[in-house]
């Protein structure tokens, strides 16, 4: 296991997608260190103003301001930190449900695999961005409830590629051997079905994480995201999609944000799949 | 081979059943548990405690959960799925007449992602083994991370606010009557001989589309790519290539043939995925279609509405779903055979 992901690591590609992560998270974790400003500080008497290189720039305001006069660029940290929780507990969760169900359906088979099997289909055959908008109108804003939303829609993900991955190791004769061993079956799918599908795991979770970016962004766009009061990314966007003529630049820079997130999730994602070298249906997102 | 299909789309259509039936269940409790009374919002904000109550009565909110479901699916075999808390109409109806604006839309992105994914792949797959091809994949994966929410926002600023090339709210200038006839504008546009609607219509089709379209072409590419791959190991090829043929013929003439079906068994599902992605896209550039009326009935919480369209959505996806099923086997000659 970690002799490949050192291989990995060893791309060019990996270590550069790598690197953007551990930034983002540098400014999630430190965003109270960093940003110059509080977020949610208002201006009202500098409003919209641009970023610093355009004319009429206030080098106090780096990126500028919004609509209320809050600087663009805190607001752009404080969101990573938002991004950045949302990714790891939304795909960390969806990761757990959907693991479990998906070891249980594939190493038992029978009657749960069928059940489980249909739970997937009835579950998939609601369109992800519609279910996630529903579960939202029920579960109200909020951080924790846009996470919760996200589990509940993604775990799905997790389940169905990862239970023929377990029908394929369970086949093997060493699970086989294992059982004969005396191994309860709890011991048998920790001890060696599990890490035999570990590799595909981490690469999916790296894919969940861009997902769970995208979800959060779209979900706070809308207005059913985190809450006024934390900054986010996609309320940004919202916000400056009314004022796009006045200050173009607040459109822009947290679309910059959102694309780099997801672009370097989906790149160390698709760096790991080659080295790790797992069956992994392209239908990805 | 028809009779194939029909068992088929037979089939699927029986199994579908349970399925919407256990959606609607689902979407009926979890907008049953939310903290509103659907009786108190539809009513004036001046209304009595007893108005109140005799309207949750006339609306059968006091009777038990499984009784409400009982009395809203009779409703909804009949047609009648309840009216709008917000609008006072029929949600039915209001769905009715949104859906063929995102059904325009879908099937136009659907194109536009389908000739981008094909000229794609097909560029994908020439580079192979070349300087380009590291560059060409890193590009496709980059492609792969924005979503039609970027991508809806990125050339609305290009186009519309930077260039003024196009025009991005609303699904017509204003100003210019929207013609009701079978309710897809462009073909109502030609039907009552409006080219000024009809073009117009089509200008602001343009921006919506490309968005959705570039967001799903990605996908199209890589996998096309990854058959085209497989299908160049198959002996066929070879055998073609001894025969004498360019490589221009053996990859548009055997291998594309041959590379198409999985494709298009993906083009399917994305197809779905598609339909619900027009929600995001719709709202960027205000399109009247069902998205918008989905977000507004959220952000209300018209419940009756919410749960018209969810089901709505689902039903398109499961009619997609099928009519690719079929394709497949119409595609496919080694299913045809029982």
């Amino acid at each position: 296991m970690a002799g490949p992901l050192l291989r990995a690591l060893r791309s060019p590609r990996v270590s550069i997608a790598l690197g953007m992560i551990l930034g983002i998270v540098f400014c999630a974790i430190f965003a109270g260190t960093i940003a110059p400003h509080d977020p949610g500080d208002q201006n009202l008497l500098s409003i919209l103003t641009p970023p610093v290189w355009a004319d009429g720039g206030d080098p106090s305001f780096l990126l500028g301001t919004d609509s209320l006069g809050r600087d663009v660029l805190s607001r752009l940290i404080y969101g990573a930190r938002t991004a950045m929780l949302v990714a790891v507990f939304a795909s960390l969760g969806a990761m757990i449900i959907g693991t479990i169900l998906a070891h249980i359906s594939g190493y038992f088979g029978g009657v749960i695999d069928w059940i489980i099997g249909r739970a997937v289909d009835i579950w998939m055959s609601f369109p992800p961005v519609i279910l996630s908008l529903i579960l939202m109108v029920g579960l109200g804003v909020g951080l924790s409830k846009v996470i919760l939303a996200i589990i509940l829609v993604d775990w799905t993900r997790f389940c169905r590629v990862l239970r023929s991955e377990v029908l394929i190791v369970t086949r093997n004769d060493y699970v086989a051997a294992a059982r004969l061993l005396g191994f309860t079956h709890w011991q048998t799918i920790t001890r060696e079905v599990l890490p035999a599908t570990l590799p595909l795991l981490i690469t999916l979770i790296s894919l969940e994480m861009a997902i769970a970016v995208v979800v959060e962004a779209i979900l706070s766009f809308v207005g059913l995201g985190v809450g006024a009061d934390q900054p986010a990314w996609g309320q940004m966007i919202a916000d400056a999609r009314q004022y796009v003529y006045q200050s173009p630049w607040n459109l822009l820079l947290p679309v910059i944000a959102i694309f780099l997130t997801v672009a370097a999730f989906n790149v160390l994602g698709d760096g790991l799949r080659r080295t790790l070298d797992v069956r992994l249906s392209e239908t990805g997102r | 081979m028809i009779a194939t299909v029909i068992t088929l789309i037979a089939r699927r259509l029986v199994a579908a059943i349970p399925i919407l039936l256990i959606v609607s269940a689902l979407l009926f409790c979890v907008l049953r548990a939310l903290p509103v009374d659907p009786a108190a919002m539809s009513l004036p904000p001046n209304a009595t405690i007893e108005e109140v109550e005799a309207k949750r009565k006339e609306m059968g909110l006091d009777k038990p959960l499984v009784q409400q479901y009982a009395i809203w699916l009779k409703g909804a075999l009949h047609g009648d799925f309840g009216a709008s808390i917000q609008f006072r109409r029929q949600a039915g109806t209001l769905v009715a007449s949104t859906l063929p604006a995102t059904i325009q839309l879908a099937v136009a992105a659907m194109a536009i992602a389908g000739i981008l994914g094909l000229a794609g792949g097909l560029v994908l797959f020439r580079l192979r083994g070349t300087l380009l091809e590291p560059v060409a994949d890193l590009l496709s994966i980059l492609l792969l991370s924005i979503p039609e929410f970027l991508w809806g926002l990125i050339l609305l600023f290009v186009f519309g606010v930077l260039l003024h090339l196009l025009p991005f709210t609303g699904a017509v200038a204003p100003g210019l009557p929207i013609p009701h006839v079978t309710g897809f504008l462009l073909l109502d546009a030609l039907l009552i001989g409006r080219l000024d609607i009809f073009l117009s219509a089509c200008q602001h089709l343009i921006l919506p589309s490309i968005a959705l379209g570039l967001a799903f072409s990605p996908t199209i590419m890589r996998v096309l790519r990854s058959s085209l791959f497989d299908v160049y190991h198959e002996d066929y090829i070879t055998q073609a290539r001894l025969r004498g043929l360019s490589e221009q013929q053996v990859l548009i003439g055997h291998a594309l043939k041959n590379a198409a079906l999985p494709t298009l068994t993906l083009a399917g599902v994305q197809f779905g995925i598609l339909f619900s992605g027009t929600l995001l896209v719709e709202v960027i550039y205000s399109y009247p279609g069902m998205g918008n009326l989905m977000v507004d009935a959220v952000r209300n919480a018209d419940l009756p509405l919410i749960q018209t369209i969810g089901l709505t959505y689902c039903v398109v996806v499961l009619i997609i779903n099928t009519a690719v099923d079929s394709l497949y086997v119409v595609m496919n000659p080694k299913l045809r055979v029982r």
